[in-house]
């Protein structure tokens, strides 16, 4: 099964997907979050804008990801981590991190990311320990997507290689299935 | 002996944005004398930024050799094309190893730009960028 | 032969509606919101009572004169289709739109999500998707 969506994953990434300069895409992400850094001047805030973002460009990539995979609907949370991390990480950021962690009840788990393209070159100030979490971003995407599959959870970096941590992981908690199709409210 | 150097980059304002020195060692008395004159490093190396400026402009190369000297001390240099400026100051005669070492450290220099947090012509604090130049200079210059 | 797409947000609301032949009967833009509205509804019940469990809902309503095609992403959006009653195969087309949808609609970033669909890159992209598809 799980070799069934890393083949998806990699057909996807090389057929179907258009790519783009890497270090424009590097530098115009990085530049968002040195800007964001000035403006706030709060790192607590910079995350939470950073979710944002990241939020309102998952209710619109799920769409992408869905028209582009053909994938139907997961049939429970467990799978939609390894499709997210196999299908859509590799479609997106031709990364597939890894999904681990698991607690027993199966709500909670971990995406390690082994590699980050949005890192490169990346060199935290140094009065940011542990309060920006740079790929912050990343934790709205995978809220925002799930949302429009009826699923709520939440996402957080919890350690991050820019932080001088040995790994970067994201913690992903299943919160609810969404009974009613809500209609979204961009913020 | 150990050679001594001097190593700064300067940025288009003419203002120093790194230093680093090499091969000094503090506790050695018989480098008292060269304590010495350990302040005029600074001077010498700005000093030589008007000559830089006019040497800039007989060559496309980026390495502009050794172009000045004070006592015994060479003034050697590489000038970026957005015209920052790595000088070094070195005692023995300009080899390949002092070419090599400059241009090496213009490839980390490009590396500091990319990070996002970094804001041109304000002073490299980055602790990557002091151990990569450190190592750079023990390959190359120690 | 393709008459005409129906887009219908989660909601149902209507934000998409084009016929691509001439000809056809047109509809006031109230009875129009009202058909999705109602095929909304009925989507919800067919998908609720199910003699035989889970089912996805209403796929397939076929007419005297026209078979309407309904295609429900895992979003919740529907894309209706309308064709003639010969037409069989509708899955590559769908997926098509779907493709456009995605690409033109959504990754617009000055369109917003739920909204009347007023792009005209989609539009035109449709209309060539559709005639190469005749």
């Amino acid at each position: 099964m799980a070799k069934q969506y890393k083949t998806l994953g990699e057909d996807i990434w090389k057929n179907r997907v258009e790519t783009i300069n890497a270090e424009l895409f590097i530098f115009t992400y990085g530049s968002i979050v040195a800007q964001l850094v000035k403006d706030f001047e709060d790192y607590e805030q910079v995350n939470k804008q950073l979710e944002k973002m990241g939020y309102n460009i998952g209710v619109r990539l799920i769409e992408d990801f869905l028209s582009r995979s053909g994938w139907g609907r997961c049939t429970d949370f467990k799978e939609t981590m390894e499709v997210i991390s196999k299908i859509g990480f590799k479609m997106f950021l031709n990364i597939a991190p890894t999904v681990t962690n698991w607690s027993t009840d199966s709500k909670v788990c971990s995406l390690i990311l082994d590699e980050n393209p949005l890192n490169d070159f990346v060199e935290l100030p140094l009065d940011t320990q542990h309060k920006l979490w740079y790929s912050n971003i990343l934790c709205g995407v995978l809220r925002g997507a799930l949302e429009m599959v009826q699923m709520q959870i939440e996402a957080n970096f919890i350690s991050c290689v820019l932080q001088g941590d040995d790994i970067s992981e994201i913690r992903v908690q299943f919160i609810r299935h969404l009974q009613e199709e809500l209609p979204n409210a961009d913020d | 002996m150990s050679h001594v150097y001097y190593f700064t980059i300067v940025g288009t304002n003419d203002v120093p944005l790194y230093e680093a020195e090499f091969g000094m060692q503090i506790k050695d008395t018989s480098l008292s004398a060269k304590e010495e004159t350990r302040y005029l490093n600074q001077f010498i190396a700005h000093a030589a930024l008007d000559i830089i400026d006019e040497a800039v402009w007989n060559t496309t190369d980026l390495y502009l050799k050794t172009l000045d000297k004070y006592n015994e001390l060479n003034v050697s240099c590489y000038v970026t094309p957005s015209n920052t400026r790595f000088i070094l100051l070195h005692e023995n005669k300009a080899d390949d190893n002092i070419k090599t070492f400059l241009a090496e450290c213009h490839e980390f220099y490009i590396k500091i730009l990319c990070n996002p947090f970094y804001t041109v012509n304000t002073p490299i604090v980055s602790p990557t960028f002091e151990q990569r130049v450190k190592s750079l200079a023990r390959r190359f210059l120690l | 032969m393709i008459l005409s797409l129906y887009i219908i947000n989660k909601a149902g609301g209507l934000v998409y509606q084009r016929d691509f032949n001439e000809g056809l009967q047109r509809l006031s833009s109230n009875d129009y919101l009202i058909l999705a509205g109602t095929f909304h509804s009925i989507h919800a019940i067919t998908s609720r009572i199910s003699p035989t469990g889970n089912s996805d809902g209403l796929d397939l309503l076929e007419a005297d004169g026209f078979k309407l095609h309904c295609f429900q992403t895992v979003t919740g959006t529907k894309f209706l289709l309308v064709t003639d009653p010969s037409h069989h195969s509708v899955d590559g087309i769908l997926r098509k739109i779907y493709n456009l949808y995605s690409d033109y609609v959504m990754k617009n970033p000055f369109y917003t999500p739920e909204m009347p669909i007023r792009v005209e890159l989609f539009d035109q992209n449709l209309i060539r998707a559709v005639h190469t598809a005749l």
